[in-house]
């Protein structure tokens, strides 16, 4: 099979975007910046610009003055264990109570894998140490000898749609950590090959008021365009009264990259279900 | 004589013979048959070598390269696991096919690249003279883990061997730590200041911080990635200074590079025989080595300017009169050395060119692809319109077209196509004469067009 792609890169024509800015905020690109999480930061900025929405990146690490009212859409990705033990006091410490109140007020949020658990109560090692972190979240990790490693796919009810009536989303975990949700957190979604959450009760991440969290590296958002637009559209809704949706876009080599993958991934599976390229 | 010894030499000869018949590289498995029918064998085989080991993240085979072309000048025969089989059944085969069934053989250095992750096992089983440790970046991190697990597991295995002289690279704050945290001797190696400064500063870098106290580092001067003059204000731990040192950069061109060397105080000009800045360290790192081994600075000069790269390793083959070269990339920091490659070779130039990208996901590759939304692909937009196809093939070629699209690339330039055969047929007819076509091929894939690329231009098997 080869293909050339006979799509264009895409340039809107929609004037009244142009008025728009979405301020993105990336927490520690310096240090939470393993397994290609930048690659979420370039895909929101991506895909605003190909709709004429003006970007701006604010790059936020240690030390540095974090105030969430200045963001639209705050990024936290995961590190390397070293790199975590890093910024764990500035984040608890100096940045802690703005991100707390910050997801309270329901500001966009995406945090990844390290990121994801650093807002649960705590983490509790393999050999019964417990950690505290931020707690902005009803969630708790247990950390595990053995890694959950490999591919990851799952499925969001909230990303259903004609171009993939499925809400597939295709990923890359790797973790020991198993996350476990309390009663206020919702999982993003359900688990159809890969480990998820825990490995046990067959969900993944987990979703409180417009706060995403997710194990899926690979990067997330580039491999799954929807959900990108998704949280786009939630930071313009919230900002702007007169924003309505999103124009669409022509994604049919993200599509195909999706679509490849989630055969790749789910070809053994009995459940396996058609998914139609878009 | 132990009968188990005998067994397992003819057992693991005959698997080479016969694997080599059915065209099957034949690297790893006979040297498995040996361990499993006689655990002891490689510590016996190598006890009679003198052994030099390399490993590292990046770099290990060239630098591999240009140590042997030293032992040549030196007139000093060896072995060496020329295939990539780095492991330790493939370091078993290495000796295995070089010795009799009596385990004795005419030749008496083994110059062995080590997986480095495999390093801390493979040590315990034979006693390194040198030990060269190239760098270490974030590298698959599925396989491999956090780079500070692999250098640690590194660590652990030369702390096993206190006899063995280290080479290590100065510039990278991660291996340097080997010296000050072991008792061995070393050779350091590394840039000077006023050599090379770039003034790309990378938020994604592998180790900005203090791999001792945690604090930012200070940089003299940057090379690539974290590589340079690092030194810590809090604790003091900094960059130790190198007995070999390329002082200056006079030439860095398509084919080679021109640099001046401070070799233990004498300084010398001298022509390196492959491009690109990164196989200036691994030349640096080759010298250290002739150092520690003692040899002259004419052998170890001359080899330098006449080493040949290994496979797919920048390698380069005529067609007519274009070129393909093809560039092995595996981790965010070789993958953005070898775009810096390009685009210096390409900045100038008013010819256009072809480039393909072949991205596997097996686990020699990795299964995570996650890594080429590290790589900066965004640094090539400078030469955008110079690229006449990008073609992306391979298991995740398609996570390739959408990188691409999302570093601004003309999706109307990106063709995905699975036959490598049609690829290089295609890409080679619409290369303008003297032009280049750029393979960068992840490891599995690398083999796959190697065999392709030999068959249809008679180049030798890789084990060769």
């Amino acid at each position: 099979m080869d293909n050339t792609y006979n799509t264009y890169n895409t340039h809107s024509t929609h004037n009244t975007y142009s008025a728009y800015t979405i301020n993105i905020c990336y927490l520690y690109p310096d240090l939470l910046n393993s397994y290609g999480d930048r690659g979420n930061v370039i895909a929101l900025k991506k895909r605003c610009e190909w709709r004429n929405i003006q970007v701006n990146i604010h790059n936020i690490s240690i030390g540095d003055d974090f105030v969430p009212g200045n963001y639209d859409i705050i990024f936290l990705g995961g590190g390397q264990d070293y790199e975590q033990e890093i910024i764990k006091e500035d984040l608890l410490a100096c940045k802690g109570g703005q991100i707390k109140n910050a997801i309270e007020q329901g500001k966009v949020f995406l945090c990844i894998c390290g990121g994801y658990q650093l807002l649960g109560k705590y983490y509790r090692t393999w050999d019964g140490r417990e950690m505290g972190f931020l707690g902005a979240l009803d969630i708790y990790t247990i950390g595990h000898k053995k890694r959950m490693i490999g591919n990851l796919a799952f499925k969001c009810d909230f990303l259903l749609s004609e171009k993939n009536p499925g809400g597939i989303v295709v990923g890359f975990e790797n973790h020991s950590g198993k996350t476990y949700l309390g009663p206020g957190v919702k999982p993003l979604g359900k688990v159809i090959k890969g480990h998820g959450n825990n490995g046990e009760d067959g969900f993944e991440g987990a979703v409180y008021k417009n706060t995403y969290c997710s194990y899926s590296h690979g990067s997330l958002l580039p491999k799954n365009p929807m959900f990108t637009d998704h949280l786009i559209s939630l930071a313009l809704k919230q900002k702007y009264n007169d924003f309505d949706c999103l124009e669409k876009l022509d994604d049919s080599i993200e599509m195909n990259a999706l679509f490849k993958t989630y055969r790749k991934v789910c070809k053994n599976l009995r459940n396996f279900y058609s998914f139609p390229l878009a | 004589m132990k009968f188990r010894f005998v067994l397992a030499i003819i057992a693991a000869k005959a698997a080479i013979i016969f694997l080599r018949m059915i065209n099957y590289g034949g690297t790893s498995l006979p040297g498995k048959i040996a361990l499993l029918i006689y655990p002891g064998i490689l510590k016996e085989l190598s006890s009679s070598f003198k052994v030099i080991a390399i490993t590292g993240t990046n770099g290990k085979t060239t630098t591999s390269r240009v140590i042997a072309q030293m032992l040549k000048e030196n007139g000093i025969g060896y072995i060496a696991n020329k295939s990539g089989a780095n492991l330790l059944n493939g370091i078993t085969t290495t000796f295995i096919e070089a010795v009799n069934i009596k385990g004795t053989s005419n030749v008496s250095t083994a110059l062995l690249e080590m997986d480095e992750a495999a390093f801390n096992k493979i040590i315990e089983h034979l006693e390194p003279h040198v030990t060269v440790v190239t760098n270490f970046f974030r590298d698959q991190l599925d396989r491999y883990g956090e780079v500070y697990s692999t250098l640690n597991s590194v660590l652990t295995g030369i702390r096993k061997t206190p006899g063995s002289a280290l080479v290590l690279n100065a510039d990278d704050s991660l291996c340097a730590s080997l010296g000050k945290d072991s008792g061995n001797k070393v050779v350091y190696y590394g840039f000077s200041p006023s050599a090379w400064n770039s003034t790309e500063n990378t938020l994604n870098n592998d180790a900005a911080f203090c791999l001792y106290c945690k604090a930012p580092y200070d940089y003299e001067n940057r090379v690539y990635g974290h590589l340079g003059g690092f030194i810590c204000r809090d604790c003091g731990y900094r960059h130790p200074g190198s007995t070999v040192t390329c002082t200056g950069i006079e030439e860095l061109n398509a084919n080679h590079s021109r640099v001046k060397l401070d070799l233990d105080g004498t300084t010398v000009d001298t022509v390196i025989n492959l491009p690109a800045i990164y196989n200036i360290y691994n030349a640096l790192a080759g010298c250290a080595c002739g150092i520690a081994m003692g040899f002259s600075h004419d052998s170890i000069i001359k080899a330098l300017s006449e080493f040949e790269p290994g496979f797919g390793r920048m390698e380069k083959i005529k067609k007519d009169d274009k070129s393909i070269r093809v560039i092995l990339i595996k981790n965010p920091t070789g993958f953005n050395q070898v775009l810096d490659y390009i685009l210096n070779e390409n900045n100038d130039e008013n010819k256009s060119f072809n480039i393909a990208f072949l991205i596997n996901d097996n686990a020699a590759d990795g299964r995570d692809i996650s890594w080429l939304w590290d790589v900066n692909i965004e640094k090539l937009g400078k030469i955008y319109d110079k690229i006449i196809t990008a073609y992306v093939s391979g298991t995740r070629g398609p996570d390739m077209a959408v990188r691409l699209k999302y570093a601004d690339f003309d999706t109307k330039k990106i063709k995905h196509v699975e036959d490598y055969n049609r690829i290089i047929n295609e890409a080679l007819e619409t290369t303008p004469g003297n032009g280049t076509f750029y393979i960068l091929p992840t490891y599995t894939a690398m083999l796959d067009i190697r065999y392709i690329l030999k068959n249809k231009f008679k180049l030798k098997e890789f084990w060769e």
